[in-house]
């Protein structure tokens, strides 16, 4: 993992391709060792289950009814950690519990976690999960299968769609790959990469035929890296003290020589 | 030294609070956060931070306001007010780090954040200045015990230090205040546009001194009606009209901030945030600062302390503005606190509440009363004479 020659992984979700048939959730399961659990029809979006992501599920297949022509028609999207290239979460951990690997994968070490939830709170795709009813919570989120990815394998996702709507390889390669087919294939995809300049680009890259906000992708985030906000003010905290400190210092010894100079109290300094 | 005190239908009823609190907190260590609370995966941090943390934190802003007026601006006529300030800036500080181990999943853990480094991460920078505030807050309020106990050693130690610790805590209250605004920058796709400004670090810290001066008069009026002394009117109205101030700088900055983002028309829609805005703008400030400007206020008992509840209800409701009402992740997600997680925080408020009590009746907290009898040198000076010392002696 450390040698400098490693180069950036990146998935493509081309949406287009999905058949709906949540193998990559079953096979995320199996490999993150998440339990099965009981789940509902819940109003609103039909067969799609379970309603959201959470600490047993790190992907989850969208139904999304849209009316596409003349009639109405599933159009799939998915949600998972987009693995941004500079991720709110591990900026916000105030103790590096998440982490940027050179590979990719923005990875979770409970051992380091104190549970502030400052990542939730941070991540713009409303990413990371709790099992708050644990007595030792962790944070639950897709983990890009750091594991696999160290040894040379695809995420498990990757490696059991069958439709070919999940392509793994270097992120250079996939950017290129998802340019392509947009460009050989005007008509079946809208001409956006979703996750190429989303808060400073991501390392999952989704592809639609219809606008995302319409299947559930959260839309309008900046282009800039999130951490950039609060950078801003953070670097300047040594400065700031410096300053401050020495202004308050110079404030005391001012008004204090001056009291002692109108000797209105003259006990002591 | 006496440490007892004989306990008042007041304080058993704080004691009973403390119990209520105390009961739900076992819960929740013996079932877990989601036994009590109803933060949820898209609302993770809820009342507990918003209250607990966040408003708590800046009503401690008292000990470092009163402090800097003091002893770093020279103004010696307010000094009858250090002690207290320290104080409730320590029980705040203190409050706010219970509510934490509540709060926190692995509360067990949070000594890690002293052994990492994580420059980027604005809760580390809080977690950091606030460990070290509450420590400079400590040595800055154990000289009273201690000269209490008679110990004269420590007290000549702590002397030598203190300018420097003094100055240090100054500084670290500036750099944390703000910081919990910065914490609130990294989400500008959550937080209201009424609130969310990359100026927030300076709004933090703005709300935050103007709950200094507000929690200086109430305490000061609540100490000379359950303590038994006269209230001391003259400086109350001078601390009044320094919250006159502190209050119209933080209006005029938010609404300067509003104006240069843009943000305006948000203050018209019809919304629950907005409606919550206008409150917090209304009652908390513009009402507030109405109140203080009249010179008829400021004189009263009653119109001080309406005015200083008043800012300081206009504090917590900006807090819980920007970090719970104001917050909105997506449409089908929402998030009411439960009366146990409400129950947690009105039972550490209390334990505050009580400890101020308790260590006012057995120290030498306010100047206005006489040193307490079991003073080691039974010719205790006067209490007039206990002003104008260095520090907070």
């Amino acid at each position: 993992m450390s040698a400098p020659t490693v180069k950036p992984k990146a998935m493509i979700q081309d949406n287009t391709r999905c058949i709906g048939c949540r193998a990559c959730m079953v096979a995320c399961k199996s490999w993150n060792e998440r339990p099965a659990d009981h789940t509902d029809f819940f109003a609103g979006a039909g067969y799609q289950n379970p309603r959201d992501l959470d600490a047993n599920n790190y992907t989850l297949i969208t139904f999304n009814e849209i009316v596409t022509g003349a009639k109405p028609d599933w159009v799939f999207g998915r949600q998972l950690c987009m693995h941004c290239e500079q991720p709110a979460c591990a900026s916000a951990c105030p103790t590096t519990a998440l982490t940027k690997t050179e590979l990719g994968p923005v990875v979770f070490n409970e051992s380091r976690c104190i549970g502030c939830r400052a990542c939730m709170q941070a991540c713009p795709f409303v990413i990371p999960k709790y099992d708050y009813e644990n007595l030792a919570p962790k944070i639950h989120k897709c983990t890009f299968c750091a594991d696999r990815l160290e040894v040379g394998l695809e995420p498990a996702c990757a490696k059991v769609c069958p439709t070919g709507a999940i392509t793994f390889g270097d992120r250079d390669d996939m950017v290129a790959e998802a340019k392509r087919r947009i460009a050989t294939a005007p008509d079946t995809y809208i001409p956006e990469i979703y996750g190429l300049e989303e808060v400073g680009g991501t390392s999952v890259l989704h592809l639609s035929s219809v606008p995302f906000d319409q299947i559930g992708y959260i839309t309008g985030l900046p282009k800039t890296p999130m951490p950039d906000l609060t950078h801003r003010w953070l670097r300047v905290t040594p400065r700031v003290f410096a300053f401050l400190y020495a202004l308050f210092a110079a404030l005391l010894w001012i008004v204090r020589r001056r009291t002692a100079r109108q000797e209105h109290r003259g006990e002591k300094t | 030294m006496n440490w007892r005190i004989r306990l008042t239908w007041w304080d058993k009823l704080l004691l009973a609070i403390m119990a209520v609190g105390a009961v739900l907190a076992a819960v929740r260590y013996a079932g877990g956060i989601a036994e009590v609370a109803n933060v949820n995966n898209a609302y993770p941090w809820g009342w507990w931070v918003g209250y607990g943390v966040l408003t708590t934190i800046a009503l401690g802003a008292v000990g470092f306001t009163i402090t800097a007026l003091v002893e770093i601006l020279g103004v010696h006529r307010y000094h009858t007010f250090v002690r207290p300030a320290v104080l409730m800036g320590l029980l705040c500080y203190s409050s706010a780090i219970i509510m934490l181990m509540v709060e926190l999943g692995r509360p067990w853990m949070v000594w890690m954040i002293l052994v990492s480094w994580a420059p980027t991460s604005a809760l580390y920078e809080v977690g950091w200045c606030a460990f070290l505030y509450i420590n400079v807050l400590a040595l800055e309020f154990v000289r009273v015990p201690l000269e209490q106990l008679g110990w004269g050693r420590a007290l000549r130690i702590l002397q030598v230090v203190y300018i420097p610790i003094m100055l240090l805590g100054v500084t670290l209250s500036h750099l944390h205040q703000s910081s919990l605004g910065t914490l609130m920058t990294l989400i500008p796709h959550k937080v209201n546009v009424l609130w969310w400004s990359d100026r927030l670090p300076l709004l933090f810290l703005f709300s935050a001194m103007m709950a200094g001066p507000a929690m200086a008069i109430l305490e000061h009026l609540a100490a000379a009606r359950w303590l038994g002394f006269a209230p001391r009117t003259d400086l109350l109205a001078g601390l009044a009209r320094i919250e006159a101030w502190l209050v119209g700088l933080f209006l005029a900055f938010q609404m300067g901030d509003l104006f240069f983002r843009g943000a305006t028309d948000a203050m018209l829609s019809a919304s629950w945030p907005t409606a919550s805005f206008w409150v917090e703008i209304g009652l908390g400030l513009l009402l507030s600062l109405a109140l203080l400007v009249m010179p008829e206020v400021r004189q009263s008992q009653a119109g001080l302390a309406t005015a200083s509840s008043l800012v300081l209800a206009g504090v917590l409701l900006y807090r819980l503005n920007v970090a719970v009402i104001g917050l909105r992740v997506r449409h089908w997600e929402t998030y009411t606190p439960a009366i146990a997680e409400v129950g947690i925080t009105i039972g550490i408020t209390a334990a505050a509440f009580f400890a101020f009590g308790w260590l006012a009746r057995i120290l030498p907290i306010h100047e206005e009363l006489p040193p307490p009898q079991t003073r080691p040198h039974p010719a205790a000076q006067p209490a007039g004479a206990l002003r104008g010392a260095e520090g907070l002696s």
